[in-house]
């Protein structure tokens, strides 16, 4: 078989007018998932040197709703985008090495771009389904490999700038900028791919990341959660090894303060005064239901131990391995009404996934620092 | 213009070599390796496997289909073949869990044949709509 050329691409949708307004979206959707990434990584750093407010509560829920929207989103977009411009795979590099050196450049830079690309949201995918087949670390790669491909895509626009500004200035029918053979009209309009691309995007994204959405739940046909059994889990009382110890007469809830401890069972929290609030669980897979959670304030537990306000908290849990083993609440959070030590859910006692006998549900944190189980409450220096 | 591209490229050239720096510096060799082979079977399934069968797809579909007909396999595999890919991780429920009924709790495989009963609805849809615009003006596509 024949290695095609440039010039065997004959079809006139594959046109800078189409690559520069897919790219566009694109784009949009990568700045998007950049954003709310960081957001992310920064909410789930311990001792953030600025901390993040604590309201309003649906800040985390939205930021990552949209993280997972943006990148399943760009998955249609980055198909039709590398179908517009395919013919450039087959580009000749120039003869003379003056000019062939940055041409190869910039093929290498579109290289990184295609291939983070594709891997950034094939894991992140994987991630919300839960998948793993790989042996590196999910959280670390797709921190990383972001930079990579933000970084290529802002190359790949300094390349292409003139021509974009050209082509998203024009009309889509535009021609001046396409290859001198590229003039067979496709069975589609120029407008009609442009029409197809952005509903398979918003498609993609109503599929399978509307899961939780009020509304949209039930016609996510492909979300890998639902609000069928309420507030979904992530970790069971069982796959964190819990059981035995959050169920036992021997609990003890410690709340410590510098020399101050005071030890105190489930029986003693729930004769506390109770509060009740609406607040989400929202994870990083983009997920989030809000449930009615009723409890102990933290603040009330924190000045029984005669803890002075504006301190870090650290709430650690009966599971001793994992991210989610303990986590450092900064003073806003620790002081907020609205973070309670819950004990109810929706009217019912806390079910052992959901971290019985007691966890902390605090306003806009990521989930999975919503510490379940929490055997330990201390007070930092 | 020029200023312009030149601050882009040295951001962008700064942020892949930062990201470069947190991908070998976070994680061990045998790790980097993994990825370093993800990057790569990426671009040759993409472009030595996907693409191919699109461009098969379209060749063999733009000599033996009807325009209309044509366009109207055009919209349905933009609708549903990335939705299809999509699907994947979650009709073979690879990451489900014994103990957690809150994961993968949904039946994909009817909802992805819902999702592409709808996508063959709309591709008729189209199709028989480029037959009904063609009909009076059929001296007007000559000249196109």
């Amino acid at each position: 078989m024949r290695i095609p050329s440039e010039d065997s691409f004959t079809s006139r949708l594959r046109s800078a007018a189409v690559a520069a307004r897919v790219g566009l979206w694109l784009g949009i959707c990568f700045l998007v998932a950049l954003a709310t990434g960081l957001i992310s990584h920064y909410a789930q750093v311990d001792h953030q040197p600025v901390p993040l407010p604590a309201s309003p509560s649906w800040f985390y829920r939205v930021t990552q709703g949209l993280h997972v929207a943006a990148g399943t989103a760009a998955i249609p977009l980055l198909l039709i985008k590398l179908w517009v411009v395919f013919p450039k795979l087959f580009q000749p590099l120039p003869r003379q090495v003056r000019e062939a050196l940055p041409t190869a450049l910039e093929r290498g830079s579109i290289a990184v771009l295609v291939s983070t690309s594709i891997v950034q949201l094939a894991t992140g995918l994987l991630n919300v389904a839960q998948w793993y087949p790989w042996g590196f670390s999910f959280r670390s790669t797709h921190y990383a490999l972001a930079f990579v491909a933000v970084g290529a895509l802002l190359v790949h626009i300094a390349v292409k700038l003139p021509i974009i500004r050209d082509a998203l200035k024009g009309d889509v029918d535009d021609t001046s900028h396409d290859r001198p053979n590229a003039v067979r009209p496709g069975s589609v309009s120029r407008r009609g791919v442009l029409a197809l691309a952005g509903t398979s995007a918003v498609a993609a994204a109503v599929l399978y990341a509307a899961g939780t959405v009020p509304g949209l739940s039930r016609i996510a046909a492909l979300s890998p959660r639902s609000r069928e059994h309420g507030i979904p889990i992530n970790r069971t009382a069982h796959s964190a090894g819990v059981v035995a110890e959050a169920s036992s007469a021997a609990y003890r809830l410690e709340v410590v303060h510098g020399a101050t401890t005071r030890s105190l069972t489930r029986d003693d929290l729930v004769a506390m005064k109770q509060r009740t609030h609406i607040l989400p669980i929202a994870c990083v897979e983009g997920w989030s239901v809000a449930g009615e959670w009723g409890g102990v304030r933290l603040r009330d537990l924190l000045d029984l131990v005669g803890a002075p306000p504006g301190r870090e908290v650290r709430v650690r849990s009966i599971q001793t391995f994992s991210a989610s083993a303990d986590t450092v609440l900064p003073p806003n959070f620790a002081d907020d009404d609205r973070t309670l030590m819950a004990l109810v859910l929706d009217g019912e006692t806390l079910s052992m996934d959901h971290g019985y006998p007691v966890r902390l549900i605090a306003p806009d944190r990521p989930g999975v620092m919503q510490t379940k189980w929490v055997s330990r409450i201390e007070v930092l220096g | 213009m020029r200023a312009t591209r030149g601050g882009l490229i040295l951001l962008g050239t700064v942020g892949m070599a930062y990201g470069a720096w947190l991908l070998v510096s976070r994680q061990d060799l045998g790790q980097i390796v993994e990825v370093v082979l993800w990057l790569a079977a990426a671009v040759v399934i993409h472009d030595g496997i996907l693409a191919p069968m699109v461009l098969g797809l379209g060749w063999v579909g733009g000599r033996l289909l009807p325009r209309a007909v044509a366009r109207g396999a055009v919209t349905v595999l933009v609708l549903l073949g990335p939705a299809a890919l999509i699907a994947i991780p979650v009709l073979d429920r690879f990451g489900a869990k014994p103990d957690n009924p809150t994961l993968l709790d949904r039946d994909y495989t009817q909802g992805l044949l819902v999702f592409a009963t709808l996508c063959v609805c709309a591709g008729v849809a189209v199709a028989l709509g480029e037959l009904r615009s063609r009909q009076p003006a059929r001296t007007n596509v000559e000249e196109e």
